[in-house]
């Protein structure tokens, strides 16, 4: 395991931020560290650089007990939200810096420095200064910077958070790709589900200071550990006694089946290739379907069609955890 | 000099993959594009600015011109303005060059460090600046005058001069410094410590090249406040000739002595002094601020 944080609990004043945390990083991997805002992986990420200190606990890094280690000496590389350029020195310059402070040899820095502004496709920028780049570019400079020292781990904080949409999955794209290429244990610190999927070898799902799963993201998709995990990594309903997705549900304008649903369509609202339905159960429970746009029209729902609802076979079903809206 | 304290430009947002700069186009337009309110508000600058600065500077060296050549260099010939002026510029220059390193010292510990007091140090700050000079003068007299509760008999010598200067000019780097340094992004420093730099390289490398502009245009003022004090000094330099006498009592001796062509022609003189000094630290500032 390239990192392992046993036992980590960090406090704000009253604030848990961290509340024994217990997680191992594989080697060589790209692991997200995904949950809401505000729930304790960017506080965990800079645990691991060495940037924040645990109240308890170890942080050890190929197998390296670094928990006492000033961020200096523990060989991370870390990227940050708002790519913390140095706005004085060219981009040549940002990426050598590591480098430099090491005195390694001019010629070998430069060739470096090359390289890996190759790498990130910005050898046509070296001679500018970061504020004359795009954000997506100064994000890229931030990256060679940050592996210009050949961390052992390199360590991303909401990387892609100040781009706009189209730039994001972009960057997301080309990360994969990158590391691909340079095969170094990377962690990213993300709230967006989508990108955590699309990107992450594993997934470590945080809320409220606790890890709540870890897994692949099929597994974490196809059997979430509860009903948070569910509800993070995709839309839910509820359907009866049971929470499952949207698009999870089996719509029928006859009673075929035993056990399905009666309802009434309370609403029809068309996105695109996808039609998001609510219906409105004899029982009173609203239940949100998602049909393809054929599909809807072929079944002729509009508003006031009554409906009988199952769950798909083979859909990822748990037990509803919010009794108040069961019944 | 002021637009070097001003922030770093804003932020150019495009693609990240054709990240080629804008083709500037040469347009047919004038290259007057002065709305009707900013010509007024131009309009109005330039007039008070001429009424104020320009128009007196330039009647300045028209006075001092007045007696031709002969009697300018007649004016700066006497040795006893020349050691004026020498005793003014290298003092100014000394306290100026104590006021890089202890203003940027204080700004520091006012932005960085928490301590019982913070508060009050940072509006102490000013009092320097605010206290009527001839007020200044009497209170340094009292500590480094005769019969000094310190010991310090200063008076009456040139350390008289660099204590007075460096009292009134104290707050020009601290203040110039201290909005810059609250400004700088806390990340900068974690990404060059997770670099490997050690805290010394932070602050050689990466705090102090963001702050040489603010240096450079509090130095600035500081150096030109300094060559044209006078009220904070006149009690405890004792203004000896040759000793102790700065430009501007030598000045005023001119003005009242009638000499107003004499007094031009030194003004005249300082005027070079701060232009140059001012230029020069410009200069300076932005070589140090691309060195990296």
């Amino acid at each position: 395991m390239s990192i392992d944080v046993t036992g980590v609990t960090k406090t704000f004043g009253d604030f848990v931020a961290l509340d024994n945390v217990n997680v191992s990083l594989p080697t060589g991997q790209l692991t997200a560290l995904l949950g809401p805002s505000g729930g304790g992986k960017s506080t965990l990420l800079r645990i691991i650089a060495g940037l924040d200190t645990a109240d308890t606990g170890t942080v050890s890094i190929e197998g390296v007990n670094a928990t006492k280690l000033p961020p200096q000496k523990r060989n991370v590389g870390f990227v940050f939200q708002h790519y913390a350029v140095f706005k004085h020195m060219t981009v040549a310059k940002n990426v050598a810096f590591g480098l430099e402070i090491r005195k390694r040899p001019k010629d070998e820095v430069a060739a470096r420095v090359d390289e890996l502004l190759k790498l990130v496709h910005l050898s046509q920028f070296s001679h500018r200064l970061p504020s004359q780049l795009s954000g997506g570019q100064r994000q890229r400079m931030a990256l060679a910077r940050a592996l210009a020292v050949e961390p052992t781990v390199l360590l991303l904080d909401e990387p892609f958070g100040a781009l706009d949409a189209k730039v994001r999955k972009e960057l997301r794209e080309w990360l994969r790709r990158l590391h691909d290429e340079v095969a170094v244990t990377t962690v990213f610190v993300t709230h967006d589900q989508e990108e955590a999927l699309e990107v992450a070898d594993e997934i470590v799902v945080i809320n409220e200071g606790r890890v709540e799963q870890v897994g692949s993201p099929d597994q974490l998709y196809d059997e979430p550990a509860n009903d948070f995990v569910m509800g993070f990594l995709g839309e839910v309903t509820n359907l009866g006694p049971m929470t499952l997705r949207p698009h999870d549900i089996e719509v029928s304008t006859a009673p075929l089946l035993a056990g399905a649903v009666e309802g009434t369509v309370s609403r029809v609202v068309r996105i695109g290739f996808e039609v998001r339905l609510s219906v409105l159960t004899v029982d009173g429970q609203e239940v949100m379907v998602v049909l393809t746009r054929t599909h809807s029209r072929s079944l002729g729902l509009v508003e006031a069609t009554t409906v009988w609802l199952t769950p798909a076979t083979g859909a990822v079903v748990i037990p509803s955890m919010r009794p108040a809206l069961v019944g | 000099m002021t637009s070097a304290i001003l922030g770093p430009p804003a932020d150019t947002v495009g693609e990240p993959s054709t990240g080629r700069a804008p083709r500037r186009r040469r347009s047919a337009r004038p290259r007057n594009t002065l709305t009707p309110g900013a010509g007024l508000g131009l309009g109005i600058a330039m007039i008070w600015f001429s009424l104020l600065v320009l128009i007196p500077l330039i009647a300045i060296i028209v006075t001092a011109g007045e007696g031709g050549w002969d009697a300018y260099f007649q004016v700066l010939r006497s040795d006893q303005t020349w050691a004026a002026v020498t005793l003014t510029v290298s003092q100014a220059a000394i306290v100026t060059v104590i006021n890089i390193v202890v203003g940027t010292i204080i700004a520091w510990v006012l932005v960085r460090d928490q301590f019982v007091g913070k508060s009050l140090l940072n509006i102490i700050i000013d009092v320097p600046f605010a206290l009527p000079t001839i007020v200044a003068g009497l209170v340094l007299l009292s500590l480094y005058g005769p019969e000094s509760p310190l010991g310090l008999e200063w008076a009456n010598t040139e350390r008289a001069v660099m204590l007075a200067l460096a009292f009134v000019t104290l707050p020009f780097i601290v203040r110039t410094v201290q909005p810059v340094l609250e400004e700088l992004d806390a990340d900068v420093e974690e990404a060059a410590a997770s670099l490997g730099a050690t805290r010394g390289t932070i602050v050689r490398r990466i705090i102090l090249p963001s702050l040489t502009p603010a240096i450079a245009a509090g130095a600035a003022l500081s150096f030109a406040r300094a060559i044209s004090e006078y009220g904070s000094l006149v009690l405890l330099s004792g203004n000896l000739p040759f000793r102790t006498e700065v430009v501007s009592v030598r000045v005023l001796t001119f003005i009242e002595n009638g000499n107003t062509q004499s007094a031009a022609a030194l003004a005249s003189v300082m005027l070079a002094v701060a232009l140059v000094v001012i230029v020069g630290l410009d200069i300076a500032q932005r070589r140090v601020a691309n060195r990296g």
